[in-house]
């Protein structure tokens, strides 16, 4: 059950791409506003550089518990 | 007609009385005071009133204006909301630090005065630390002490700033400030409270050391009255409107890290004041909207958060996410109500945070600033990636050993009416876009492209949510921040401290005692100082012309050393003596 729903919500997400060809920003002000499915582009990139940051950041601030003890 | 009273002085006189009473009666009493205050502010109408003057210069306890009049409404309605969440505390010490504490922040957003707010500013800071220590325990001893020397170096700031604006100008009115000394003076201690990188530690240090309820309190307050002071006297700000920008992301990739539930929600706290400080530094009239009504909408999800992770804490006793997994079924209001709470913080169509972030973001884009929608886009998607995080890993993650009850019925009444107004005004934003300070607000937030874009962005994120799960499942560790070189310099003074500054003391003190031990010596008899002198030379030039001539026969007995100062004594008594006889005999 829980696996279906998995990829149910993958195939969801995939399918909103082509759904993002036929929906136009009101007020397209810088050129990425233009691209369709932009927020699919973002949301992707935005995932990869958030966990790229964590794993810099863990790779030297991450400590044990008690650090500070 | 009567004169409406300032809010803060029901909660700051309201809070003297709550020892007297008990029970049933005092949790009335409790709850009549915000609603008291609500029918007062009710009354309060745009203006100067309760004006004293103090040293030649006007102290202003009541300025209302539209912005402080949206800001008191959130600040009276979740006072209101909080007391009724913590009402089952018997501790009369709690209730009165967070009475003092809504009743300053209110002091300070209806001051009128520099003078009025400064002290207004210091009372919450004093008054919000109690709300740590009473957890009563190591850490958030040691958290509270870190958090009140932060914010009494923020203090200091902010009056060495408020003294040179007050000589160089001659006025303590809370305007816009202009460039100068005083202005950055004035920012750090603003900035402080409102988290700025990296002077924000002493917020996810201190904010999951707080009591259950005294947590919901501080999520509250401290920042947001930074943010209004920030609107009232910093708007329209470039360094401000990308210092959001920053906090924003900043506060997601650590919030991403933590196990700390509260720890988590704590650096939440930094991100979405990010948005808000963003609003107020981009400064057009979209973006003071947009941050306001982001202030009123995270104040309710973010307390709305801070009571669901509280009642977890509070019925498990487990506030790490590697602990907990499987709450879904235990405790089906507080997992609701999450729910709600992380839609709306994430910005879900539906529910109020949507509305204002959106707004700031679509400020961001009117005053052509590319870097900075970026930035805020960049935040949304963290913060839906570690809300998803928090409610997997609290409330759907599998955990056999787990199992718990529904918080008390006040706690549940708490959550529910908070969750309420969280979808009420994510339906119905017009009643929040009427009290916002610009009265005309050109934003339509349910667009076509704006509902489907969030739903895409939330969506793409989450399949890169499952397929990286593992690079964000929480482990039992620390991450340190800034105040890693806080702490080590606190400890790096303490050991200068302790060792140089300690040994040069006792070096002086050996010193001096010494002296001062040989000059009493002397003045008891001074005339043998002369004789000491020729007697210590003398004994030096002998014993280096003894080992000089190499003759040690060990210090040989000198029957004057002791014979001559008594010798000479005598001599002089005798000399008076005479002088004496002879004048007697010749006159």
């Amino acid at each position: 059950m829980r696996k279906m729903l998995k990829w149910l919500f993958i195939l969801l997400a995939v399918l909103s791409i082509p759904v993002g060809f036929f929906i136009k920003h009101e007020h397209a002000v810088f050129f990425w506003d233009k691209i369709p499915s932009i927020e699919a582009i973002f949301g992707v990139i935005g995932a990869f550089l958030l966990i790229l940051a964590t794993a810099i950041l863990t790779s030297f601030a991450q400590k044990k518990e008690d650090f500070y003890d | 007609m009567i004169k409406a009273i300032p809010p803060a002085f029901f909660f700051i006189l309201g809070a003297m009385l709550i020892p007297f009473f008990k029970g049933k009666v005092k949790q009335l009493y409790m709850l009549m005071i915000p609603a008291l205050a609500f029918l007062d502010i009710l009354y309060l109408t745009p203006g100067t009133s309760w004006v004293y003057n103090f040293l030649g210069y006007d102290l202003i306890f009541c300025q209302v204006d539209r912005l402080s009049l949206v800001v008191g409404y959130i600040f009276i309605i979740i006072g209101f909301l909080a007391i009724l969440y913590s009402l089952h505390v018997k501790q009369d010490g709690q209730h009165i630090a967070a009475f003092l504490y809504v009743g300053s922040s209110l002091g300070v957003v209806f001051a009128g005065d520099l003078f009025s707010l400064y002290a207004f500013w210091e009372i919450m800071a004093v008054t919000s630390v109690f709300l740590i220590w009473f957890q009563k325990d190591r850490e958030s001893l040691n958290a509270g002490f870190r958090y009140i020397l932060m914010h009494i170096f923020g203090g200091c700031s902010l009056l060495a700033g408020i003294i040179i604006y007050t000589i160089s100008k001659g006025s303590i009115s809370v305007v816009q400030m202009q460039p100068g000394f005083a202005y950055w003076l004035i920012l750090i201690g603003f900035g402080l409270n409102t988290a700025f990188i990296p002077i924000h530690t002493w917020l996810p240090d201190a904010y999951p050391e707080g009591t259950i309820t005294g947590s919901v309190f501080l999520s509250v307050f401290t920042t947001k009255t930074g943010v209004y002071a920030l609107a009232r006297c910093f708007a329209g700000t470039d360094f401000i409107a990308y210092m959001g920008g920053i906090m924003a992301v900043y506060g997601v990739i650590f919030a991403l890290l933590q196990n700390d539930a509260r720890r988590l929600l704590a650096y939440h706290i930094v991100s979405q004041v990010g948005y808000m400080v963003a609003g107020i530094g981009i400064g057009t009239a979209l973006g003071v909207n947009g941050g306001i009504a982001h202030v009123f909408n995270h104040i309710l999800y973010k307390a709305l958060l801070f009571m669901g992770m509280g009642s977890v804490i509070y019925m498990t006793g487990k506030r790490k996410l590697t602990d907990m997994g499987g709450l879904a079924k235990f405790m089906p209001v507080t997992c609701i109500t999450f729910l709600i709470a992380a839609l709306s913080i994430s910005g879900a169509p539906g529910f109020n945070g949507f509305v204002s972030k959106g707004m700031v973001i679509a400020s961001a884009v009117e005053a052509h600033m590319p870097a900075l929608e970026l930035m805020l886009i960049l935040a949304s998607v963290g913060t839906f990636l570690s809300f998803v995080k928090l409610g997997y890993f609290a409330f759907f993650a599998k955990n056999p050993e787990i199992s718990s009850k529904e918080a008390p019925f006040n706690m549940q009444l708490a959550m529910g009416l908070t969750a309420f107004l969280c979808v009420f005004i994510g339906l119905y934003p017009k009643i929040l876009f009427d009290i916002l300070p610009y009265n005309v607000v050109s934003y339509h937030p349910f667009t076509l492209s704006h509902i489907f874009g969030v739903i895409q962005l939330f969506m793409l994120a989450g399949v890169a949510f499952i397929l990286a799960k593992a690079m964000v499942v929480p482990h039992r560790a620390t991450i340190l921040d800034f105040d890693y070189f806080y702490r080590m310099g606190g400890r790096g003074l303490i050991w200068l401290s302790a060792v140089p500054m300690s040994n040069l003391r006792t070096t002086l003190q050996v010193r001096f005692s010494r002296a001062v031990y040989i000059i009493a010596r002397l003045a008891r008899n001074p005339i043998s100082i002369l004789e000491i002198l020729t007697a210590y030379v003398y004994l030096r030039i002998t014993k280096g012309l003894r080992y000089v001539s190499g003759y040690s026969s060990g210090e040989t007995y000198d029957e004057d050393l002791y014979r001559r100062p008594m010798g000479v004594g005598v001599l002089l008594a005798i000399i008076f003596l005479f002088a004496f006889a002879l004048i007697y005999f010749i006159f």
